[in-house]
């Protein structure tokens, strides 16, 4: 009964056909961060010819017998008042950083610290994709989550993988974590 | 519960779903809200906000619904989840209420309204003109060999461009500067084609959603009316799909995070036609600025840019005019002044104006006529075969 409270539509997904199993994940971030670049990736597809975000992307990937919706929100400035908007029945969060841009650190710690509040993203696994690692000028993932503070993170699973969205390295472990945490978790 | 409940349930829902006490408000919706719903990739912000209402109008009807019949939201829920509510057949009479749970569904339909709705116009000016006004066949039979012969121009300008941009950044990576951010913009690949296999099979493969009503003659006046704006919906997603070559796009690599004022407002002290009003005329103005994908406000452009925004304002306004009237001479049959001049051609001149400026408005142009092109084709396979 408690599900029929939530309202009518949180029934609906019940009239698919299909009994796979959806995952709703979010991917967020500063702008030029590589939040379209790794989805490109996830894909499979061209990550030569992206442009900044000014709406967002929805991709749908298989994996682990599940099926992935990841959305991409552009992340420039004007564009994060409504990453709020796409925060609901969030499964996961992906939350990407230019590991080469220290500038900017700051601001992106912000943002997170910030998110990782919002009521709708409470007990939501966070995934920190510390992108750009083929650069030179990268900094380290452990050096980026001591700077975000992920240590301090209470009543949620968190993980930061060092990556790098063009070249793919370090993306499928990032997905094999997300995959064994949403299955331990849902049902 | 037992099964013939469920099935009870489930067939007077999908006697509901046929009923015109659903069909016509959720038509009115999409009708209504469909028109900025494009076949870009990227998904407009606004997008959201029409699937929220969406979910609250379905939400709404179907909970009157079951309040009438007396339907539990428990027997409900246990109906929906029957074998029998999953059967292949019933599908698709859900779809509409699935697409309240899945936005990618609920794109598609919308957009696929939206394409339905242009072709109806199409079809309406058609059977009016006999044949139609050239401002719509352009690129199809007409111009071809000439539309031919622009793009190759533009493609060389595109490509001599882009080589002059490739040399200023190499010559300024030699410098030492941060040219990092910019290193995807300049390239000039076409993203078009890959578009349609971006989308996961899950959702390319869907039926065509079935919201079909006899769509009433308001609507498709509407439509027509409405039908000019065309490019306008192609506007803001669009430009980041072409080319970004000109000035004003790559100094952003250290102003990226400033997003381009879309929306500002156009104060043109320049008299445009007396027949319309000062504000519409700044409409026009805008739209035409956004449509030649100019990012900056219409007063911080260049002369020739402002020149060719007046041009496009102008083609713009007579599109809509015409259309206009189209309407009015439908509905009043004595009224059939304006509906037929001929507009200027669509395409700038390639040659004469700085090379920056021309591209951008050359990608956007060169889309647009593969977008009517493709309309084009769609209204011969669906009007003049039958
Ligand atoms: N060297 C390097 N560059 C990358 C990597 N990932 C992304 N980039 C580049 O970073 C730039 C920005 O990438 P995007 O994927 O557009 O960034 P975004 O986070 O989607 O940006 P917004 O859409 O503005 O929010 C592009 O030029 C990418 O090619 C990476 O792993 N290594
Ligand atoms: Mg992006």
């Amino acid at each position: 009964m408690g599900e029929a409270q939530k309202g009518l539509l949180s029934v609906i997904e019940k009239l698919k056909g299909s009994t796979e199993q959806e995952v709703r994940i979010v991917l967020l971030g500063l702008d030029n961060a590589g939040k379209t670049t790794l989805l490109r990736s996830l894909a499979s597809e061209d990550v030569n010819t992206i442009t900044p975000t000014q709406g967002f992307n929805i991709k749908s990937v298989a994996s682990h017998g599940m099926k992935l919706n990841v959305w991409d929100i552009g992340g420039q400035r004007k564009i994060r008042p409504f990453w709020k908007k796409y925060l609901e029945n969030t499964d996961l969060l992906i939350y990407v950083i230019d590991s080469a841009d220290k500038k900017r650190f700051e601001e992106t710690g912000l943002e997170l610290s910030e998110l990782v509040e919002e009521e709708s993203l409470k007990g939501v696994p966070v995934l920190v994709f510390a992108n750009k690692q083929d650069l030179a000028t990268a900094s380290p993932a452990s050096e980026i989550a001591e700077g975000l503070n992920l240590h301090t993170y209470r009543d949620r699973e968190w993980q930061i993988q060092a990556c790098s969205a063009v070249s793919g390295e370090g993306v499928q472990d990032g997905m094999n974590w997300i995959c064994n945490n949403i299955t331990n978790k849902k049902k | 519960m037992a099964e013939e409940d469920s099935e009870w349930i489930i067939e007077s829902i999908v006697g509901f779903l046929g009923s015109p006490e659903w069909l016509i408000p959720v038509m009115d919706f999409v009708e209504n809200k469909c028109t900025v719903f494009d076949d870009e990739d990227e998904n407009k912000l606004s997008y959201t906000d029409v699937h929220q209402q969406y979910k609250t109008l379905v939400e709404k009807l179907l909970e009157n619904y079951m309040q009438e019949v007396g339907i539990s939201e428990q027997q409900f829920l246990d109906a929906c989840t029957s074998p029998f509510a999953k059967s292949k057949s019933l599908q698709s009479v859900f779809q509409p209420v699935l697409a309240t749970d899945d936005f990618q569904m609920f794109r598609s339909l919308m957009a696929q309204k939206n394409m339905e709705l242009q072709l109806q116009a199409l079809r309406l000016i058609k059977e009016r003109n006999g044949e139609l006004p050239e401002c719509l066949t352009d690129g199809v039979d007409v111009m071809t060999e000439m539309q031919q012969q622009e793009m190759k121009i533009l493609q060389e300008v595109l490509q001599k461009s882009k080589e002059e941009y490739e040399e200023e950044m190499s010559r300024r990576l030699m410098s030492g500067e941060d040219v990092g951010s910019t290193s995807s913009v300049c390239s000039t690949h076409p993203t078009e084609g890959r578009a349609e296999s971006n989308k996961s099979p899950d959702h390319t493969a869907k039926p065509p959603l079935s919201l079909q009503v006899n769509d009433s003659a308001d609507t498709v006046e509407e439509r027509v009316r409405s039908e000019p704006g065309s490019g306008r919906e192609e506007v803001s997603s669009k430009s980041q799909e072409s080319p970004k070559l000109s000035p004003v796009v790559s100094s952003s690599s250290m102003e990226s995070r400033v997003l381009p004022a879309v929306t500002a407002p156009l104060k043109s002290s320049q008299p445009i036609s007396s027949s319309i009003s000062q504000a519409a005329a700044e409409t026009c103005l805008e739209e035409a600025r956004r449509e030649a994908g100019f990012s900056k406000p219409f007063t911080e452009l260049s002369v020739s840019q402002q020149e060719q925004l007046q041009q496009r304002a102008a083609y713009l306004r007579q599109q809509r005019d015409k259309l206009h009237a189209l309407k009015k001479e439908q509905q009043r049959t004595k009224q059939n002044s304006s509906a037929g001049e001929a507009p200027p051609t669509l395409t700038a001149a390639p040659t004469k104006s700085p090379v920056n400026t021309v591209q951008e408005i050359s990608a956007e142009e060169r889309k647009k006529l593969q977008k009517r092109k493709h309309l084009a084709d769609k209204l011969k396979e669906e009007v003049i075969r039958k």
